[in-house]
């Protein structure tokens, strides 16, 4: 088991002998230029109004990961069974001033249902996927996708408009039938990245340190395994043979990173075995995953980047017990141990609650009055109960919204933080 | 401008050696440019073991040339490159630079034979085979490099490994990392370097992990059948395609068994990735100075590769050995050979052409 | 009624039709035969399958990964050769059961090394497998059918008030015992449009509006409906109050703006 010290040291010197493929992979961003010089399409562009940082891809390619003015395109497995995991992210950008747009004006990407029961096709899942882009466009704000199969689903999406031009233009006739024009971002952007992009002024956030706290990395397939060429990899994290986010933010953090038999393997979600046949995926889970990270890596929490990663893994646990299998590794995203050891609420913010898998453990170890901040939310709740208005990370949606998509033009100003 | 007849070969190699020498035994005026400070090419820069098919000692196999080259006539320029090529009238003005002291020095020759072959693949491309992460994941160049020092251990501890697996194909047949052919030789060494380890140390497992087995002509019976009859060399018919951490410091090479139908994993102390060859930064350089065409792989192309294989496609450039393809050293040997007639050829055509009969018939 | 007819004719020797029965069909051979030609041909028809299916080494490079083959009866491999496989019945017989191992997590695809897209083929047999209405695909997404509800309607999946310890007895106490609180923890949530508890979060009418019309023109309801027309009933119906709302409110919006204008 490496620690951190000793994996960076490692890196450094490999760092020299980080050399691009020889494979011949068009980067589809040219031919999408392209097409936006003809006029096919429009490209949502990253501009300076989004204070850019460049990185690189895994072909030594640039990409450009906007910081401000962002859209969020939530997740829908996050929003709906881990909201402590949204909220830690809006949390930090909070602290940074960061102008974002959180809105109902937003499908989810429909990609679980796709990857589960095949009940929709490259045409609809194209269109919903321009349809949310649109949303982004019109309001002067990029998106910033929070999940890992989303991620993947619209890099996919973006291949296949720019590629085929078939799809391009049924997926034209149905925007127009809505009355919104055929766009693609500039670049598509994991929320992970701008965490990656942001990791140093998140570590300078760090009240609680993770010196002693060890990690493992699950890397999200979707994040990597789908357009491998669109994720980030550098020469200082795993000598750039391994994508860089999440570990990249957990050595920026001070945690140690400790290497396991299955990092390649997934975490067993299936989109479908999740929901209706879950004997596998918590036998997946526990045996392929979980039971290495703690038997070979003696690993103190689980990190990863996605919502059904986190899920997985979560959830699959509890059960286990039944079979004298008691491993109880807590699962993170990476921006939700971030907030923790920044000093944000466990249970206000970072929404441990939720987590099947107790998380106190771990707070424990990082020195975290967890009990406290129980009873604060305790007595949070009871406020609620008693009819006070929910405390919020940002303004609410207005009444409006409920109904129709207003806010068009470059929406955000100061005031609505 | 005179005809010098000097020829230039570039690259002290098999297929260097063989034309410079066959040339020199020709009475050609002949200059080799070699960039080591040593003869014999890359079986001799990596410090490779045993030669198959007879597992005969590197120096036993180039040694013959090396020291009949030292012996001849040859001009021989080590630790030299060639730095700048002008064409003025139907000769080669060759920019030689001397790499120790930066000295340049201008020569003109009339014909040249590119030999200056391959280098094997960067495997730390292939990103989920760990090289560069695991330390015990070592390639080609290393493992041979290895064997020549007749102690094999682990790179990680320095212990001895009880199990060794190779990977065959890595930087070949692959179109993730782009380069779709097959170099030929990875069947053949993989397998020799199996027989090299249980030759020594027969308490040392060893596994080859394979798609196809591709010891051609007398390879088959004398390596592949020979390993397996003679050596127990195990082989395993599907690929490894992660390779992790395991228990004990050891590796898990997660693989496909194809004939059982079924993932496998396993541990080893050790895996030898076969990493596939590629056209040498020099090969490429030359290209680039004597403007020769690369074919679509990115070797020098030849004339015809099926006709005309020592003849590039421009005149007065011969090319042998690896520059144009994977190849073995008796094949790099034989090339060399043939460029070198062919370059005796051309010289005696022009020599031919330059005489003026009209003139001469006035007498 | 059809399944029992179809066994007698077999019982009975019937030579010309040899009884095949296949996991939930309802036809008998002929038609199954007849099935699978015309699904076969829909899959080479795809626009994906060139794109898709290249050379297969059987190398097994892409299994070395592979989550579902260490568990199931089940490979990439396996699966590539059968999309190049010119038998139609090789393709029906593994669309029954076989396709829907796969977890789409895309390691396959990510190693092959004549860049084959196996997830990807996988995913054109399951949508053909939808589309053609199998009776297996229906028996299998049966249980499936609260999800499809709930996507079609708000675009999102699994709502908070979906993790009930009838569905999830297995995710533990700790997971569905939140269920009797539900509402208050969804408000003790700090992003307004987070706070609901029958949807990810609160998608406005217009967007489920523009959602459902997506589905409409791009032929998923014809695809749902093909595996499941009940629902699609519901669905419709359920849009159609929806759209008659959406009036009702932009007539609201209008006059107000023209009252405050």
């Amino acid at each position: 088991m490496l620690n951190a010290d000793q994996i960076r040291s490692v890196l450094e010197e490999r760092a020299k002998n980080r050399s691009v493929s020889d494979k011949k992979v068009a980067d589809v961003r040219e031919e999408m230029w392209t097409l936006h010089d003809k006029g096919e399409l429009t490209v949502i562009p990253i501009t300076s109004k989004n204070s850019p940082l460049e990185v690189e891809t895994l072909f030594g390619w640039k990409k450009k990961i906007p910081t401000d003015y962002l859209w969020h395109h939530k997740s829908c497995g996050q929003c709906g069974n881990i909201p402590g995991y949204p909220a830690s992210l809006l949390w930090f950008m909070n602290q940074f001033g960061t102008h974002y747009l959180n809105e109902p004006h937003q499908t989810s990407c429909t990609a679980w249902n796709y990857h589960g029961t095949a009940t929709s096709n490259p045409v609809a899942l194209a269109a919903v996927a321009v349809r949310n882009w649109y949303r982004a466009y019109e309001t002067g704000t990029f998106p910033l996708i929070h999940c890992g199969t989303s991620y993947g689903d619209y890099k996919e999406m973006r291949k296949l408009l720019i590629e085929n031009r078939e799809v391009r233009e049924k997926v034209r006739e149905i925007m127009k039938k809505l009355g919104k024009d055929l766009v693609i971002p500039e670049e598509i952007v994991h929320y992970s990245e701008w965490v990656h992009v942001m990791r140093e002024r998140i570590a300078a956030m760090v009240r609680y340190p993770l010196a002693n706290i060890v990690a493992t990395v699950h890397e999200p397939c979707h994040y990597y395994k789908m357009v491998p060429e669109d994720a980030i990899y550098d020469p200082r994290v795993y000598g750039g043979q391994r994508p860089a986010p999440p570990t990249s933010v957990l050595l920026a953090l001070g945690a140690q990173v400790s290497d396991y038999s299955t990092w390649y393997d997934c975490c067993g979600f299936g989109f479908r075995h999740i929901l209706t046949e879950r004997e596998f995926t918590r036998s997946f889970a526990t045996l392929r995953k979980i039971r290495p990270m703690v038997e070979e890596a003696h690993s103190d929490v689980l990190i990863t980047t996605d919502t059904g990663c986190v899920t997985t893994f979560d959830k699959s646990q509890w059960v286990g017990k039944v079979h004298g299998m008691d491993y109880s590794l807590p699962v993170l995203a990476e921006v939700q141990l971030a907030a923790l050891a920044a000093g944000a609420h466990p249970y206000k913010i970072v929404q441990i609650h939720w987590h099947s898998t107790p998380v106190e453990k771990l707070l424990q170890k990082m020195d975290i009055n967890h009990e406290q901040y129980r009873k604060e939310f305790t007595e949070y709740l009871n406020q609620l109960r008693n009819g006070a208005k929910p405390e919020l990370l940002h303004a609410p949606r207005l009444e409006i919204e409920k109904y129709f998509a207003v806010n068009k033009g470059n929406v955000i100003s100061e005031e609505t933080k | 401008m005179p005809q010098s007849s000097r020829v230039l070969v570039v690259g002290g190699g098999p297929a260097g050696l063989s034309a410079a020498l066959d040339l020199s035994d020709a009475g050609a005026d002949v200059t080799l440019v070699e960039k080591e400070e040593f003869l014999g090419g890359t079986p001799k820069k990596l410090h490779y073991s045993l030669i198959a098919p007879d597992l005969r000692n590197v120096d036993e196999v180039l040694g013959p040339l090396i020291e009949r080259a030292n012996r001849t006539s040859l001009s021989i320029r080590t630790g030299c490159t060639v730095s700048g090529v002008e064409k003025r009238e139907g000769e080669f003005l060759v920019t030689i630079k001397e790499l120790g002291s930066g000295k340049e020095k201008q020569q003109s020759f009339s014909a040249v034979v590119l030999a200056t072959g391959f280098s094997h693949w960067d495997p730390h491309k292939k990103y989920e085979y760990g090289y560069g992460v695991y330390p015990d994941v070592i390639d080609f160049k290393d493992f041979e490099g290895m064997l020549s020092t007749g102690k094999i251990v682990r790179p990680s501890d320095g212990k001895a490994p009880k199990r060794i697996a190779w990977l065959l194909c890595v930087g070949s047949r692959d179109r993730q990392v782009g380069k779709f052919y097959c170099c030929r030789m990875g069947c053949v060494v993989s397998i020799k370097q199996a027989m090299e380890v249980r030759q020594k140390h027969p308490d040392i497992d060893t596994y080859v992990y394979y798609m196809d087995i591709r010891t051609y002509g007398f390879w088959e019976d004398k390596v592949y059948w020979k390993a397996m009859e003679e050596y127990n060399v195990n082989f395993v018919r599907g690929r490894i395609g992660s390779i992790n951490r395991g228990d004990d410091g050891r590796l898990l090479a997660m693989a496909e068994d194809t004939i059982l139908q079924r993932p496998s994993e396993v541990p080893f102390d050790m895996v030898v990735l076969a990493t596939g060859m590629e056209a040498s930064e020099g090969t490429r350089e030359m290209a680039r100075l004597f403007g020769i065409e690369l074919e679509e792989h990115g070797f020098i192309k030849p004339l015809d590769a099926d006709s005309m294989p020592v003849l590039t496609g421009v005149e007065g450039v011969f090319v042998a050995g690896a520059a144009t393809a994977p190849k073995s050293i008796s094949d790099s040997v034989t090339e060399g050979s043939a460029a070198a007639m062919k370059v005796l050829g051309y010289l005696a055509k022009r020599r031919m052409l330059s005489v003026n009969f009209s003139e001469r018939a006035k007498v | 009624m059809v399944f029992r007819v179809s066994v007698m004719k077999a019982l009975l020797g019937n030579k010309k039709e040899p009884a095949m029965i296949i996991a939930g069909a309802k036809e008998s051979a002929g038609e199954t035969l007849a099935l699978a030609q015309s699904i076969f041909s829909q899959f080479r028809a795809d626009f994906r399958y060139k794109e898709y299916v290249r050379g297969c080494l059987n190398c097994g490079e892409c299994t070395t990964g592979c989550p579902a083959a260490r568990f199931y009866d089940f490979s990439p491999r396996e699966m590539l050769q059968v999309a190049l496989s010119d038998d139609p019945m090789v393709l029906y017989n593994a669309m029954q059961e076989k396709i829907w191992a796969c977890l789409q997590c895309y390691t396959c695809t990510m190693r092959c090394r004549f860049g084959n897209e196996i997830a990807g083929i996988i995913s054109v047999m399951r949508e053909l497998a939808v589309k053609n209405g199998l009776e297996s695909t229906k028996e299998l997404l049966k249980p499936y059918s609260r999800v499809l509800l709930k996507i079609m309607t708000t675009g999102n999946q699994v709502s908070p008030d979906m993790i009930q310890p009838d569905f999830f007895p297995d995710w533990g106490p700790s997971a569905t015992s939140k269920q009797s609180e539900l509402s208050l923890l969804r408000k003790a949530i700090p992003i307004d449009v987070l706070q609901v508890t029958d949807a990810a979060w609160e998608v406005s009418l217009q967007t489920s509006l523009e959602l459902f019309e997506i589905y409409k023109e791009a032929g998923v309801v014809d695809m749902v409906a093909a595996v499941d027309p009940d629902l699609v009933e519901m669905i419709e119906d359920i849009v159609a109050d929806w759209k008659d709302e959406f009036e009702e409110m932009k007539k609201e919006y209008d006059s107000k703006v023209k009252q405050d204008a």
